[in-house]
């Protein structure tokens, strides 16, 4: 990843075409689309263009959304200073508190205490235990492998916790025979389950931040126990299937392994303090139901906590994930403007979408998404669908029975459903650097993963989730 | 990858120098090795590989040679600031017990190598200081999975607040 500052005649080229995308709503007037919703335009080139071909790293192109909204959006900005007809200006203020929405405080407290479970090994403790009760069977090995990873990566980053499970599979498959293809199934699993558990919690991963954060801006609000319940259910079924496709595709020839993860609990105080903390927490929020005090607020008590014992001190802090902070919020930021100049509902009823079954349209959204993210960051293409699946839906123009929280979950879920390719996600390209596979050996289980994915969101966004919205 | 990391080899005698590369073989791949025959000839390779951009991970250094002794060579390095973070090892059978001490304390030395070695053991070495030189110097270990202790790379990964995105 090279700086803006030394770029190669690639990165040039993309910074252009960039540019070009940004410029062109300029010069020609599209009919129907106000002078305000020309500007978002603008800036949803420019933005998609920058993602899709990151010439930069995808947190700058967030960073550059805010700032070119504030600039020319905003009513502070230098284009629209009054309300007209066709725009209210939003106040800058609207543009930059995405950074303090409560999905990105929330994604905050589920860093601290990732961060605080990896300092005191938490993670690979709680792995430990909760693999014994799995055998020896290789396949009951890879169930338990998979479980584990979900139950992690539901509440850490994916990536962090497929790291984390690599450090067990490799000594595995070091002693499994060459040519066994449970050397495969095992390096699959992991990042598999890594990328289908980040859907179970809001904090799982940031696609889900995208879709909470955009249906808060519409006033609805999610709470950490709808989002479980809507889609746990969803990751325990794609998660069991997974492992099938994979016993099936990659059938172990061991009849036995053996797990030998040594360690055991820290026990000073700080590691008990910080095993309380988490314990607390992650309680609070999974039962948000039952106390009504929001995910977000309770995500403010690991972060005080730790930092006043000194457990996150000034360099934690400083090395914290704040780029997927400022990803998010520049996502949540270009729905405000897509929303309020007309821009989205501009692009929605450009086509004539109650020709289409409701149903049609959920396998096209999910289709699209799980397409999308096989090539760019699942947060990126959860940020691009959401606004039109958001007007979508408000506009009208889908008909009855389209909801709004729906189809922002078929994206969102859909997102985390692509693991074809080793650029797929962060998960999928540690398993390929291990050299344990080839890509064909990726694509095949990840496509048969993604249509299985496909087929599931259709039928819980048909007969499940409707049941429990309404 | 542009930037490559070297492995330079500092040694006098042709036949180790030529041991030295066989055995080093399988590391080529995705570390290119240099050789140099003594102190002077050390210091222009790293002036050269540093300014094409490149590093040196490690370096495997003779003690007995022409002119400038390598544990001397070694603690000069120390003042290249790319080069004191390129992770030295002695290999020879001739440094004294005052020679390595000196060595240990004021160029870093990582590791001590005694002739002859094996194979397995120089590898051993080798991967061990090259893995603890990516984790310290490389904001990317994913292309040294497979030549590399994977299993302390990941550890490092997951210690390295890794996001999805």
């Amino acid at each position: 990843m090279l700086s803006f500052m030394n770029a190669t005649y690639k990165q040039l080229t993309s910074i252009i075409i960039g540019l070009i995308g940004f410029l062109v709503p300029f010069l020609i007037e599209i009919p129907g689309l106000s002078d305000a919703g020309h500007v978002a335009l603008s800036i949803f080139c420019i933005a998609a263009i920058f993602w899709m071909l990151e010439p930069v790293p995808i947190y700058a192109t967030s960073m550059l959304v805010i700032l070119l909204q504030v600039f020319f959006l905003s009513k502070q900005g230098i284009l629209f200073p009054e309300a007209s007809a066709d725009y209210i200006p939003t106040s800058y203020t609207e543009f930059i508190g995405t950074l303090a929405n409560p999905i990105i405080i929330l994604f905050l407290g589920g860093f601290v205490l990732a961060d605080a479970a990896v300092k005191f090994d938490l993670d690979k403790n709680l792995t430990r235990v909760l693999l014994k009760p799995f055998g020896s069977n290789p396949k009951f090995i890879i169930l338990g492998l998979m479980v584990v990873t979900a139950l992690l990566s539901a509440f850490m980053s994916n990536t962090a916790t497929t790291a984390m499970m690599m450090t067990v599979i490799l000594p595995i498959i070091a002693r499994t025979q060459p040519g066994d293809p449970l050397r495969i199934g095992l390096a699959l699993s992991i990042p598999f389950a890594a990328n289908i558990g980040g859907i179970a919690t809001p904090i799982g991963t940031p696609p889900n931040a995208v879709v909470i954060g955009a249906l808060s801006t519409q006033g609805i609000n999610i709470a950490f126990t709808d989002w479980m319940l809507l889609a746990a259910p969803l990751v325990a079924v794609v998660l069991i299937a997974s492992w099938f496709i994979l016993l099936w595709m990659f059938k172990p020839a061991s009849t036995k392994i053996e797990l030998d993860i040594s360690g055991s609990f820290q026990k000073n105080k700080e590691a008990l303090f910080v095993y309380l903390i988490f314990g607390i927490t992650v309680l609070l929020w999974v039962t948000e139901s039952l106390h009504g005090v929001g995910s977000s607020i309770v995500a403010l008590l690991p972060v005080a906590a730790l930092s006043l014992t000194g457990i996150l001190d000034q360099d934690r802090i400083r090395k914290l994930p704040w780029e997927v902070l400022w990803l998010v919020a520049g996502g949540i930021s270009l729905g405000i403007s897509m929303e309020s100049t007309g821009l989205a509902e501009w692009i929605i009823t450009s086509i004539n979408w109650s020709i289409f079954s409701s149903i049609f349209l959920v396998i096209a959204f999910s289709l699209v998404a799980i397409i999308m993210s096989n090539f760019l960051s699942n947060t990126v293409s959860a940020t691009l669908l959401i606004p039109l699946a958001v007007s979508l839906a408000t506009s009208g123009a889908a008909g009855e029975g389209f909801s709004l929280v729906l189809i922002s979950l078929v994206i969102g879920v859909s997102a985390s459903l692509a693991m074809m390719l080793p650029i797929s996600t962060p998960p999928n390209a540690i398993a390929m650097s291990t050299g344990t596979m080839k890509t064909k050996h990726m694509t095949r289980a990840g496509f048969a993963v993604g249509i299985l994915g496909l087929i599931m969101v259709t039928l819980y966004a048909l007969f499940y989730w409707p049941l429990i919205l309404n | 990858m542009d930037e490559k990391i070297y492995i330079l080899i500092v040694e006098d005698e042709l036949e180790v120098m030529d041991a030295l590369i066989k055995d080093l073989e399988k590391f080529e791949e995705y570390f290119p090795v240099e050789s140099a025959n003594n102190a002077n000839e050390a210091r222009e390779v790293i002036d050269y590989i540093l300014d094409h951009g490149h590093k040196v991970g490690l370096i495997l250094c003779d003690h007995v040679l022409p002119g400038q002794n390598g544990v001397d060579l070694l603690i000069d390095l120390q003042q290249i600031p790319e080069a004191a973070k390129s992770k030295k090892v002695l290999v020879t059978g001739q440094a004294g017990h005052e020679d390595t001490i000196l060595a240990i304390n004021k160029a870093d030395l990582d590791h001590y190598i005694a002739k002859p070695w094996t194979k397995e053991q120089l590898a051993e070495v080798v991967v061990s200081e090259l893995t603890d030189y990516v984790i310290a110097n490389e904001k990317n270990l994913l292309p040294f999975m497979q030549i590399l202790d994977s299993g302390k790379l990941s550890d490092a990964m997951r210690k390295n607040q890794l996001t999805d995105h």
